[in-house]
């Protein structure tokens, strides 16, 4: 009697699981996980603050006790305007950093390299707190051209060093 | 007389099969990015090789995907830029009443704007977009381009 009933045990304790289906149902998730997957591409990112619009001092304007900030509202900025006027095709026709012109024509790296040293000479001058740059941007220029010249900006510093990170935009209205 | 293995009997061990399986299943769980559906791929980024890597932080992003044509691109669909992005700052204001700020439309809102625009954008559409998001009171922006040449395939 007894010798029968252990033979049932080891019976039981035999049992195995079917994993086929399990499996199955593995590979269709592996499946979909493959066939659905797609590496993100690699971005970079430049940060800008954009604050509403405030009112632009010429840079040889007096400032007055009255135009003191106080607390009131912001206090007037000490802009380098660069102004890009552009070309049909997207590309930069002429550029101007303050008064003076640049160069005319569309941008390549020697052009990039004579932008990056004027701003350097003008950003190194002392007593000359320009703490934002002003684009005014024509209106067909590419968003891949006005990249490459935010990128010399951003790449600036100030006198004091810190980095120019103040860039603001205007439309430029072209003839 | 000797036992002949039976048909039924062979059977091979699937739990080795079934473990690796599971390990690869795992590993496309953790690596599907769902954030990256709502990037255009279809847009062809400026090549910026200075730009700095995408923040991975936990801030609130509005991505907007702009076209050549000055549409904001979401999920294939075109979609006009100032009802998309006042849509947008209407929830995150509605966000912020919700944790207990009171904010009017014009106030700041923490959000990060990430545009993504067609390297054939004129000025005069992002510019467009960029002046809604503002008056909408989107103050930090971030400029997309690729950072290698070879990532601009889509």
């Amino acid at each position: 009697m007894s010798r029968k009933r252990k033979k049932h045990r080891n019976k039981q304790e035999d049992v195995t699981l079917n994993l086929a289906a399990m499996l199955d149902m593995a590979f269709q998730l592996l499946a979909f996980f493959i066939l659905t997957f797609k590496p993100a591409p690699v971005e970079g990112q430049i940060n800008l603050n954009l604050p509403p619009p405030r009112p632009i001092a010429p840079l040889n304007a007096e400032v007055k006790p009255d135009d003191v900030d106080e607390g009131n509202g912001p206090a007037p900025a000490h802009t380098l305007t660069i102004t890009i006027s552009s070309a049909g095709n997207g590309q930069v026709a002429s550029m101007q950093v303050g008064l003076a012109k640049l160069f005319d024509g569309p941008l390549n790296r020697d052009r990039l390299r004579m932008l990056d040293r004027r701003l350097k000479d003008v950003f190194a001058i002392e007593g000359k707190p320009y703490d934002q740059v002003l684009l005014r941007v024509g209106k067909s220029l590419g968003y891949g051209e006005l990249m490459k010249i935010i990128d010399v900006c951003t790449k600036q510093k100030m006198a004091d060093g810190t980095p120019v990170n103040k860039i603001s935009f205007v439309e430029l209205t072209e003839k | 007389m000797s036992a002949v293995p039976s048909a039924e009997n062979a059977e091979p061990n699937l739990t080795p099969m079934l473990d690796m399986v599971f390990q690869l299943v795992t590993f496309f769980m953790l690596v599907i990015n769902f954030q990256a559906a709502s990037l255009d791929m279809s847009l062809k980024l400026p090549i910026i090789g200075s730009a700095r890597p995408a923040d991975k932080g936990a801030e609130d992003l509005l991505v907007l995907n702009v076209n050549k044509a000055g549409k904001v691109m979401m999920y294939g669909n075109e979609q006009d830029p100032v009802t998309f992005v006042a849509n947008e700052a209407k929830e995150a204001r509605l966000k912020l009443e919700l944790s207990g700020k009171k904010v009017k439309k014009g106030d700041e809102l923490p959000s990060l704007v990430v545009v993504r625009a067609d390297l054939g954008t004129p000025f005069e559409m992002l510019n467009k977009v960029l002046t809604e998001c503002q008056s909408q009171g989107f103050r930090k922006f971030a400029l997309r381009a690729m950072t290698k040449a070879g990532d601009s395939k889509s």
